[in-house]
């Protein structure tokens, strides 16, 4: 037996309104996710060598770009 | 409004609440994390550029060491590839900078020989770091 078509009205109504109400509740989520820088990690693991082979010349070439790096990420270095 | 359609509005209002806090607690880590496991002196910095863990660690404290570790060697990767240059050699001046300036009196870095020291006035950087 189907319902009475004002029943049926009513239950359509109340669910696309449900519908529109999920779709506000994650667009925020979304947008959040989508702010969020990933940092992936690599696919080799750190490996700790201490063992260092490098020129001083090579030093100094890097040492302003190395500066920079280590002033604008605080959090990292 | 029904009992259903109310309770997909408090779980919804909880997940934007939690995926809010987690975005400020991660920006809140991402602010001084190094300069913190630096100071706690349960690790310190490594003459190849990476933060080590100063003898036995948690889990939690492993975690956050090569949570930092990972972002620098993205930063080292990238402006390796910029400059045409290694990058265990950029890591390594990274290194002399973070040796020279970031490690304070009485936290704890590691040279070539692999000795952890604690930072007693100026440390004797590599002589590569000229």
């Amino acid at each position: 037996m189907t319902a009475p078509i004002l029943t049926r009205l009513r239950r359509d109504a109340t669910q696309g309104a449900m519908g529109r109400v999920k779709f506000l509740l994650a667009a925020p989520a979304l947008a959040l996710s989508a702010g969020c820088v990933s940092v992936s990690a690599p696919d080799k693991p750190i490996e700790i060598n201490l063992n260092i082979n490098i020129r001083q010349e090579v030093v100094v070439r890097l040492q302003q770009d190395v500066k920079e790096l280590i002033d604008k990420n605080p959090g990292v270095f | 409004m029904n009992r259903r359609l109310k309770l997909i509005l408090a779980a919804g209002l909880g997940l934007a609440v939690i995926a809010g806090g987690a975005t400020v607690a991660s920006a809140m880590l991402l602010q001084d994390a190094s300069a913190e496991l630096r100071s706690s002196g349960q690790a310190g910095e490594q003459a190849d550029g990476y933060l080590g863990l100063v003898g036995s660690a948690s889990a939690d404290l492993r975690a956050k060491v090569d949570a930092v570790n990972i972002k620098r060697r993205a930063y080292y990767t990238d402006l390796a590839a910029k400059r045409g240059a290694k990058i265990e050699e950029v890591a390594a001046t990274t290194a002399c900078e973070l040796l020279r300036n970031k490690v304070g009196a009485g936290q704890f870095y590691r040279l070539p020989d692999g000795v952890w020291r604690k930072r007693e006035g100026a440390i004797a950087l590599p002589s590569y770091c000229g």
